[in-house]
Protein backbone atom coordinates (compact mmCIF):
# COMPACT_ATOMS: atom_id res chain seq x y z
CA UNK A 1 0.00 0.00 0.00
CA UNK A 2 1.18 3.49 -0.40
CA UNK A 3 -0.41 6.59 0.93
CA UNK A 4 -1.06 9.99 -0.22
CA UNK A 5 2.02 10.94 1.63
CA UNK A 6 4.19 8.78 -0.12
CA UNK A 7 3.80 9.98 -3.53
CA UNK A 8 6.82 11.75 -5.37
CA UNK A 9 6.27 14.90 -7.60
CA UNK A 10 6.31 13.03 -11.15
CA UNK A 11 7.31 14.79 -14.54
CA UNK A 12 4.85 17.74 -14.21
CA UNK A 13 2.98 19.28 -12.20
CA UNK A 14 0.03 17.55 -10.18
CA UNK A 15 1.93 14.07 -11.53
CA UNK A 16 2.00 11.68 -8.70
CA UNK A 17 5.18 8.63 -8.67
CA UNK A 18 4.28 6.19 -6.06
CA UNK A 19 6.52 3.36 -4.90
CA UNK A 20 4.92 0.14 -5.19
CA UNK A 21 6.52 -2.81 -5.20
CA UNK A 22 5.28 -6.20 -6.21
CA UNK A 23 8.01 -9.29 -7.68
CA UNK A 24 5.11 -11.70 -8.72
CA UNK A 25 3.16 -14.35 -7.23
CA UNK A 26 0.70 -15.75 -9.70
CA UNK A 27 -2.63 -13.98 -10.44
CA UNK A 28 -5.35 -13.95 -12.48
CA UNK A 29 -6.90 -10.15 -11.68
CA UNK A 30 -4.76 -7.52 -10.29
CA UNK A 31 -6.78 -4.07 -8.93
CA UNK A 32 -5.34 -1.10 -7.98
CA UNK A 33 -7.43 0.24 -4.87
CA UNK A 34 -7.68 3.47 -4.12
CA UNK A 35 -9.92 5.23 -0.86
CA UNK A 36 -10.77 8.09 0.58
CA UNK A 37 -11.09 9.63 -3.15
CA UNK A 38 -12.48 13.01 -3.18
CA UNK A 39 -15.23 14.13 -5.85
CA UNK A 40 -16.18 17.56 -4.28
CA UNK A 41 -15.16 19.89 -6.70
CA UNK A 42 -15.13 19.63 -10.87
CA UNK A 43 -15.00 16.10 -12.85
CA UNK A 44 -11.12 14.54 -13.35
CA UNK A 45 -9.68 11.64 -14.45
CA UNK A 46 -6.66 9.42 -13.21
CA UNK A 47 -4.32 8.00 -15.61
CA UNK A 48 -2.58 5.05 -14.10
CA UNK A 49 0.71 4.34 -15.62
CA UNK A 50 3.26 1.00 -14.52
CA UNK A 51 6.69 1.17 -14.28
CA UNK A 52 7.03 4.96 -16.39
CA UNK A 53 7.46 7.54 -13.62
CA UNK A 54 7.78 9.83 -16.68
CA UNK A 55 4.41 9.35 -17.93
CA UNK A 56 2.67 12.45 -18.56
CA UNK A 57 -1.31 12.61 -20.27
CA UNK A 58 0.01 12.66 -23.79
CA UNK A 59 2.20 9.43 -22.71
CA UNK A 60 0.52 6.42 -25.13
CA UNK A 61 -2.21 3.91 -23.81
CA UNK A 62 -0.69 0.98 -24.89
CA UNK A 63 1.56 -1.90 -23.04
CA UNK A 64 4.64 -0.70 -23.72
CA UNK A 65 4.94 2.46 -21.87
CA UNK A 66 3.01 0.64 -18.83
CA UNK A 67 -0.79 1.49 -19.30
CA UNK A 68 -2.87 0.21 -17.13
CA UNK A 69 -6.23 2.66 -17.26
CA UNK A 70 -8.40 5.37 -15.63
CA UNK A 71 -10.92 5.45 -13.40
CA UNK A 72 -13.19 8.67 -14.07
CA UNK A 73 -14.98 10.77 -10.92
CA UNK A 74 -17.85 12.75 -11.92
CA UNK A 75 -17.78 15.59 -9.88
CA UNK A 76 -19.80 17.42 -7.30
CA UNK A 77 -19.16 20.62 -8.74
CA UNK A 78 -18.30 22.49 -5.80
CA UNK A 79 -20.81 23.86 -2.35
CA UNK A 80 -23.78 25.97 -3.23
CA UNK A 81 -24.95 25.54 0.43
CA UNK A 82 -23.92 28.04 3.08
CA UNK A 83 -21.15 27.53 5.16
CA UNK A 84 -20.29 24.02 6.48
CA UNK A 85 -22.85 22.53 4.10
CA UNK A 86 -20.03 20.32 2.49
CA UNK A 87 -18.51 19.66 5.21
CA UNK A 88 -18.33 15.65 5.59
CA UNK A 89 -19.31 14.71 9.89
CA UNK A 90 -16.50 12.80 10.69
CA UNK A 91 -19.14 10.69 12.97
CA UNK A 92 -21.97 9.84 13.63
CA UNK A 93 -23.46 8.43 16.97
CA UNK A 94 -24.38 5.08 16.54
CA UNK A 95 -28.25 4.91 16.40
CA UNK A 96 -28.01 8.05 13.96
CA UNK A 97 -29.96 6.55 10.71
CA UNK A 98 -29.16 9.96 8.56
CA UNK A 99 -27.29 8.31 4.94
CA UNK A 100 -23.97 9.15 5.03
CA UNK A 101 -22.94 12.53 3.56
CA UNK A 102 -23.17 13.10 -0.38
CA UNK A 103 -19.69 13.82 -0.55
CA UNK A 104 -17.90 11.07 1.64
CA UNK A 105 -15.13 10.13 -0.33
CA UNK A 106 -15.12 7.11 -2.36
CA UNK A 107 -13.55 4.02 -3.66
CA UNK A 108 -12.37 3.77 -7.11
CA UNK A 109 -10.55 0.30 -8.49
CA UNK A 110 -8.72 0.09 -12.02
CA UNK A 111 -8.27 -3.21 -12.77
CA UNK A 112 -4.86 -3.50 -14.21
CA UNK A 113 -4.39 -7.36 -15.09
CA UNK A 114 -3.18 -6.98 -18.29
CA UNK A 115 -0.70 -4.69 -17.58
CA UNK A 116 0.24 -5.91 -14.49
CA UNK A 117 1.52 -9.37 -16.44
CA UNK A 118 3.34 -7.47 -19.16
CA UNK A 119 5.04 -5.73 -16.73
CA UNK A 120 5.93 -9.09 -14.75
CA UNK A 121 6.68 -10.82 -17.93
CA UNK A 122 9.40 -7.98 -19.40
CA UNK A 123 10.79 -6.44 -15.70
CA UNK A 124 12.80 -8.77 -13.98
CA UNK A 125 12.26 -6.66 -10.56
CA UNK A 126 8.50 -6.91 -11.00
CA UNK A 127 6.58 -3.97 -10.53
CA UNK A 128 7.99 -0.55 -8.79
CA UNK A 129 6.10 2.60 -9.15
CA UNK A 130 2.64 3.16 -10.40
CA UNK A 131 2.63 6.98 -11.96
CA UNK A 132 -0.66 8.35 -11.43
CA UNK A 133 -1.62 11.33 -14.08
CA UNK A 134 -4.92 13.13 -12.82
CA UNK A 135 -6.34 15.68 -15.28
CA UNK A 136 -9.50 17.98 -15.40
CA UNK A 137 -12.21 16.85 -17.65
CA UNK A 138 -13.57 20.56 -18.00
CA UNK A 139 -17.30 21.10 -19.38
CA UNK A 140 -14.84 22.70 -22.37
CA UNK A 141 -12.47 20.50 -24.01
CA UNK A 142 -9.73 22.71 -24.48
CA UNK A 143 -9.61 23.77 -21.23
CA UNK A 144 -8.79 19.85 -20.17
CA UNK A 145 -5.11 19.89 -18.36
CA UNK A 146 -3.31 17.80 -15.84
CA UNK A 147 -4.25 19.23 -12.59
CA UNK A 148 -2.60 19.30 -8.77
CA UNK A 149 -6.09 20.62 -7.38
CA UNK A 150 -8.73 17.69 -7.72
CA UNK A 151 -7.25 14.66 -6.98
CA UNK A 152 -7.40 13.82 -3.14
CA UNK A 153 -7.40 10.09 -1.80
CA UNK A 154 -5.81 8.44 1.36
CA UNK A 155 -4.11 5.77 -0.51
CA UNK A 156 -3.70 3.21 -3.22
CA UNK A 157 -2.98 -0.60 -2.37
CA UNK A 158 -2.52 -3.58 -5.53
CA UNK A 159 -5.04 -6.64 -4.39
CA UNK A 160 -4.35 -9.31 -7.16
CA UNK A 161 -6.52 -12.50 -7.56
CA UNK A 162 -5.90 -16.45 -8.15
CA UNK A 163 -9.32 -17.26 -9.61
CA UNK A 164 -10.57 -20.60 -10.37
CA UNK A 165 -12.19 -20.41 -13.66
CA UNK A 166 -11.55 -17.02 -16.57
CA UNK A 167 -14.66 -15.29 -15.36
CA UNK A 168 -12.04 -13.14 -13.97
CA UNK A 169 -9.64 -12.51 -16.34
CA UNK A 170 -8.63 -8.69 -17.35
CA UNK A 171 -10.48 -6.26 -17.92
CA UNK A 172 -10.20 -4.12 -21.22
CA UNK A 173 -8.43 -0.65 -20.19
CA UNK A 174 -10.94 1.65 -20.97
CA UNK B 1 -45.60 -3.89 -20.20
CA UNK B 2 -44.05 -1.08 -21.48
CA UNK B 3 -40.70 -1.28 -23.70
CA UNK B 4 -37.68 1.18 -23.80
CA UNK B 5 -36.09 0.67 -27.14
CA UNK B 6 -32.65 2.08 -28.39
CA UNK B 7 -32.46 5.26 -29.92
CA UNK B 8 -31.59 4.69 -32.80
CA UNK B 9 -34.06 2.03 -33.07
CA UNK B 10 -37.11 4.15 -32.68
CA UNK B 11 -39.55 4.50 -35.17
CA UNK B 12 -40.18 7.56 -36.65
CA UNK B 13 -43.63 7.46 -34.42
CA UNK B 14 -42.07 6.59 -31.28
CA UNK B 15 -39.47 9.18 -31.98
CA UNK B 16 -42.00 11.75 -32.80
CA UNK B 17 -44.31 10.81 -29.63
CA UNK B 18 -41.07 10.98 -27.25
CA UNK B 19 -40.37 14.48 -28.33
CA UNK B 20 -44.12 15.36 -27.95
CA UNK B 21 -43.56 14.19 -24.44
CA UNK B 22 -40.68 15.99 -23.94
CA UNK B 23 -41.57 19.00 -24.88
CA UNK B 24 -45.13 19.11 -23.15
CA UNK B 25 -42.92 18.30 -19.73
CA UNK B 26 -40.64 21.41 -20.55
CA UNK B 27 -43.81 23.42 -20.72
CA UNK B 28 -44.77 22.88 -17.39
CA UNK B 29 -43.31 25.07 -14.66
CA UNK B 30 -44.64 23.28 -11.66
CA UNK B 31 -43.00 20.06 -9.74
CA UNK B 32 -44.75 18.20 -12.69
CA UNK B 33 -42.15 19.65 -15.79
CA UNK B 34 -38.77 18.68 -17.05
CA UNK B 35 -37.01 21.81 -15.04
CA UNK B 36 -37.93 20.29 -11.62
CA UNK B 37 -37.37 16.65 -12.38
CA UNK B 38 -34.14 17.45 -13.90
CA UNK B 39 -33.21 19.69 -10.65
CA UNK B 40 -33.85 16.38 -8.13
CA UNK B 41 -30.57 15.25 -9.55
CA UNK B 42 -28.42 18.44 -8.63
CA UNK B 43 -29.08 21.72 -8.73
CA UNK B 44 -31.01 23.40 -7.22
CA UNK B 45 -30.44 22.26 -3.48
CA UNK B 46 -30.76 19.69 -2.40
CA UNK B 47 -28.46 17.91 -4.56
CA UNK B 48 -30.24 14.23 -4.18
CA UNK B 49 -28.04 12.16 -6.86
CA UNK B 50 -26.58 9.19 -5.39
CA UNK B 51 -22.59 8.84 -6.71
CA UNK B 52 -19.81 6.57 -5.58
CA UNK B 53 -21.44 4.37 -3.20
CA UNK B 54 -24.02 1.24 -3.90
CA UNK B 55 -26.61 3.71 -3.75
CA UNK B 56 -25.86 4.48 -8.00
CA UNK B 57 -27.90 1.97 -9.76
CA UNK B 58 -31.39 1.33 -7.89
CA UNK B 59 -31.43 5.30 -7.23
CA UNK B 60 -31.46 6.47 -10.49
CA UNK B 61 -33.59 3.12 -11.99
CA UNK B 62 -35.88 5.30 -9.42
CA UNK B 63 -35.54 8.50 -10.76
CA UNK B 64 -35.83 7.30 -14.64
CA UNK B 65 -39.34 5.04 -13.72
CA UNK B 66 -40.69 8.32 -11.81
CA UNK B 67 -39.65 10.62 -14.75
CA UNK B 68 -40.77 8.14 -17.56
CA UNK B 69 -44.27 8.41 -15.55
CA UNK B 70 -44.43 11.90 -15.78
CA UNK B 71 -44.23 11.95 -19.59
CA UNK B 72 -46.26 9.05 -19.61
CA UNK B 73 -49.07 11.85 -18.15
CA UNK B 74 -48.23 13.88 -21.07
CA UNK B 75 -48.14 11.49 -23.74
CA UNK B 76 -49.31 7.92 -22.93
CA UNK B 77 -47.26 5.18 -23.51
CA UNK B 78 -44.15 6.57 -24.31
CA UNK B 79 -41.11 5.24 -22.77
CA UNK B 80 -37.58 6.45 -22.49
CA UNK B 81 -35.04 5.82 -24.98
CA UNK B 82 -31.72 4.17 -24.41
CA UNK B 83 -28.71 5.12 -26.13
CA UNK B 84 -26.50 2.29 -26.87
CA UNK B 85 -22.81 4.14 -26.77
CA UNK B 86 -21.09 0.97 -27.46
CA UNK B 87 -22.72 0.56 -30.75
CA UNK B 88 -21.11 1.01 -34.59
CA UNK B 89 -23.44 3.96 -35.02
CA UNK B 90 -22.06 5.99 -32.06
CA UNK B 91 -18.44 4.90 -32.00
CA UNK B 92 -19.51 6.42 -35.87
CA UNK B 93 -21.12 9.31 -35.25
CA UNK B 94 -21.38 10.03 -31.64
CA UNK B 95 -24.52 11.31 -29.53
CA UNK B 96 -28.13 10.18 -32.01
CA UNK B 97 -29.09 12.29 -34.86
CA UNK B 98 -32.51 12.96 -33.08
CA UNK B 99 -30.52 14.57 -29.54
CA UNK B 100 -28.18 16.91 -32.59
CA UNK B 101 -30.81 18.11 -34.23
CA UNK B 102 -31.05 21.63 -34.28
CA UNK B 103 -34.55 21.90 -35.61
CA UNK B 104 -36.57 24.45 -33.48
CA UNK B 105 -38.97 21.91 -32.84
CA UNK B 106 -36.39 19.59 -31.56
CA UNK B 107 -36.80 19.38 -27.35
CA UNK B 108 -33.97 16.36 -27.22
CA UNK B 109 -31.33 19.11 -28.44
CA UNK B 110 -30.81 21.28 -25.18
CA UNK B 111 -33.26 21.95 -22.48
CA UNK B 112 -32.86 25.17 -20.19
CA UNK B 113 -31.21 25.24 -17.18
CA UNK B 114 -33.87 26.25 -14.63
CA UNK B 115 -31.68 27.72 -11.23
CA UNK B 116 -31.20 30.50 -9.27
CA UNK B 117 -29.16 33.01 -10.38
CA UNK B 118 -26.40 32.92 -8.10
CA UNK B 119 -26.04 28.94 -9.22
CA UNK B 120 -25.75 30.35 -12.57
CA UNK B 121 -22.84 32.75 -11.79
CA UNK B 122 -21.03 30.53 -9.29
CA UNK B 123 -20.97 27.37 -12.08
CA UNK B 124 -19.96 29.69 -14.83
CA UNK B 125 -17.30 31.16 -12.79
CA UNK B 126 -16.40 27.51 -12.00
CA UNK B 127 -16.73 25.64 -15.00
CA UNK B 128 -16.59 28.01 -17.94
CA UNK B 129 -18.36 26.77 -21.13
CA UNK B 130 -21.29 24.55 -18.92
CA UNK B 131 -23.84 26.02 -20.26
CA UNK B 132 -24.80 28.94 -22.89
CA UNK B 133 -24.09 32.69 -21.98
CA UNK B 134 -26.77 35.38 -21.76
CA UNK B 135 -30.05 35.28 -19.97
CA UNK B 136 -32.06 32.03 -19.80
CA UNK B 137 -29.25 29.87 -20.24
CA UNK B 138 -29.54 26.26 -21.99
CA UNK B 139 -27.56 23.53 -21.93
CA UNK B 140 -24.55 22.44 -24.09
CA UNK B 141 -22.33 19.75 -25.21
CA UNK B 142 -18.73 19.68 -26.25
CA UNK B 143 -18.51 15.95 -27.07
CA UNK B 144 -15.12 14.10 -27.77
CA UNK B 145 -14.74 11.68 -30.49
CA UNK B 146 -16.86 9.20 -31.07
CA UNK B 147 -14.92 6.17 -31.24
CA UNK B 148 -13.57 7.56 -27.52
CA UNK B 149 -16.81 5.87 -26.12
CA UNK B 150 -16.73 3.00 -24.15
CA UNK B 151 -16.38 -0.23 -26.18
CA UNK B 152 -18.48 -3.63 -26.09
CA UNK B 153 -15.77 -5.42 -24.78
CA UNK B 154 -15.08 -3.29 -21.38
CA UNK B 155 -19.00 -3.92 -20.59
CA UNK B 156 -19.04 -7.37 -21.84
CA UNK B 157 -16.01 -7.61 -18.92
CA UNK B 158 -18.34 -5.74 -16.78
CA UNK B 159 -21.26 -7.73 -17.21
CA UNK B 160 -19.49 -10.69 -15.75
CA UNK B 161 -18.35 -9.47 -12.43
CA UNK B 162 -19.49 -11.37 -10.49
CA UNK B 163 -20.68 -9.37 -7.51
CA UNK B 164 -23.03 -6.16 -7.01
CA UNK B 165 -20.33 -3.95 -5.47
CA UNK B 166 -17.88 -5.12 -7.93
CA UNK B 167 -20.50 -4.54 -10.60
CA UNK B 168 -21.65 -1.51 -10.01
CA UNK B 169 -17.92 -0.17 -9.22
CA UNK B 170 -17.19 -0.65 -12.49
CA UNK B 171 -20.32 0.32 -14.75
CA UNK B 172 -20.15 3.32 -12.53
CA UNK B 173 -17.06 4.06 -13.86
CA UNK B 174 -18.06 3.66 -17.15
CA UNK B 175 -20.78 6.35 -16.53
CA UNK B 176 -18.67 8.97 -15.05
CA UNK B 177 -16.84 8.55 -18.30
CA UNK B 178 -19.78 9.48 -20.61
CA UNK B 179 -21.09 12.00 -18.82
CA UNK B 180 -17.41 13.67 -19.71
CA UNK B 181 -17.48 12.24 -22.72
CA UNK B 182 -20.17 14.37 -23.61
CA UNK B 183 -19.05 17.32 -21.71
CA UNK B 184 -20.56 20.75 -21.43
CA UNK B 185 -23.56 20.80 -18.71
CA UNK B 186 -23.30 16.47 -18.85
CA UNK B 187 -19.88 17.10 -17.44
CA UNK B 188 -20.53 17.78 -13.43
CA UNK B 189 -22.81 16.83 -11.38
CA UNK B 190 -25.09 20.30 -10.70
CA UNK B 191 -26.70 20.84 -13.93
CA UNK B 192 -26.35 17.24 -15.46
CA UNK B 193 -29.75 15.81 -16.15
CA UNK B 194 -30.70 18.92 -17.64
CA UNK B 195 -29.46 17.72 -20.88
CA UNK B 196 -32.07 15.73 -22.55
CA UNK B 197 -29.31 13.05 -23.50
CA UNK B 198 -28.59 12.63 -19.68
CA UNK B 199 -31.97 10.18 -19.58
CA UNK B 200 -30.74 8.12 -22.51
CA UNK B 201 -27.30 7.66 -21.35
CA UNK B 202 -29.03 6.75 -17.65
CA UNK B 203 -31.23 3.95 -19.84
CA UNK B 204 -28.72 2.68 -20.98
CA UNK B 205 -27.18 2.04 -17.57
CA UNK B 206 -30.21 0.78 -16.25
CA UNK B 207 -30.48 -1.73 -19.04
CA UNK B 208 -26.93 -2.71 -18.70
CA UNK B 209 -27.56 -3.34 -14.71
CA UNK B 210 -30.76 -5.47 -16.10
CA UNK B 211 -28.73 -7.66 -18.55
CA UNK B 212 -26.31 -8.18 -15.00
CA UNK B 213 -29.35 -9.58 -13.31
CA UNK B 214 -30.29 -11.30 -15.93
CA UNK B 215 -26.94 -13.16 -16.30
CA UNK B 216 -26.34 -13.32 -12.16
CA UNK B 217 -30.10 -14.41 -10.94
CA UNK B 218 -28.73 -15.40 -8.01
CA UNK B 219 -27.18 -12.60 -6.94
CA UNK B 220 -28.67 -9.52 -5.39
CA UNK B 221 -27.62 -6.32 -3.82
CA UNK B 222 -26.19 -6.76 -0.27
CA UNK B 223 -29.05 -7.25 2.13
CA UNK B 224 -28.60 -4.78 4.39
CA UNK B 225 -29.20 -2.20 1.45
CA UNK B 226 -32.32 -3.49 0.34
CA UNK B 227 -34.67 -1.77 2.97
CA UNK B 228 -32.48 1.57 2.07
CA UNK B 229 -35.05 4.63 1.12
CA UNK B 230 -33.97 6.06 -2.29
CA UNK B 231 -34.84 9.58 -0.95
CA UNK B 232 -36.75 11.86 -1.96
CA UNK B 233 -38.74 9.26 -3.88
CA UNK B 234 -40.99 6.74 -2.03
CA UNK B 235 -39.26 3.38 -2.78
CA UNK B 236 -36.94 1.37 -1.48
CA UNK B 237 -33.89 -0.34 -3.15
CA UNK B 238 -36.15 -3.80 -2.79
CA UNK B 239 -38.96 -2.21 -4.69
CA UNK B 240 -36.93 -1.15 -7.57
CA UNK B 241 -34.95 -4.77 -8.09
CA UNK B 242 -37.15 -6.28 -10.48
CA UNK B 243 -38.39 -4.21 -13.28
CA UNK B 244 -40.97 -6.42 -14.57
CA UNK B 245 -42.56 -5.17 -11.17
CA UNK B 246 -42.19 -1.35 -12.56
CA UNK B 247 -43.76 -2.33 -15.25
CA UNK B 248 -41.03 -1.89 -18.09
CA UNK B 249 -38.98 -3.70 -20.33
CA UNK B 250 -35.75 -2.97 -22.99
CA UNK B 251 -35.76 -4.28 -26.60
CA UNK B 252 -33.23 -3.68 -28.94
CA UNK B 253 -35.48 -2.58 -31.81
CA UNK B 254 -38.17 -0.81 -31.88
CA UNK B 255 -41.47 -2.62 -31.85
CA UNK B 256 -43.87 -2.00 -34.74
Amino acid sequence: MATATDMKAGKRDGILVAPLQFKGQRFTRADLVFTGVDHSGGSYEVLVFLNNPRATDTTAHDAEHGYGGRFVIFGHGGCYGDVGHCDVPTQRAFGDLRPPHHLTPTTKIVTITAALQHVMATNRDGLKTVTLVPVAVTPRRKDRAVTAELFRFDDMSLRTYLAGTDRDLPATPG
Amino acid sequence: MQVRVEVRSMTSDQLASFRQAVTASMGISDDRGYSAWAGIHGLPLPISCQHGNPLFLPWHRAYLYLFEKSLQDQVAGVTLPWWDWTSTASHTQGVPDSYTDTSADNPLQSATVAISASDIEQLRTSFPGVMSDGDNPVTVRDPDVPDALPRAATIDSILDAPTFEDFSNRLENVHNDVHVWVGGSMSIIPIAAFDPVFWAHHAMIDRLWYVWQMRHPNVSVPAPLLNSALDPFPLTVSQVLDISQLGYEYAVAAIT
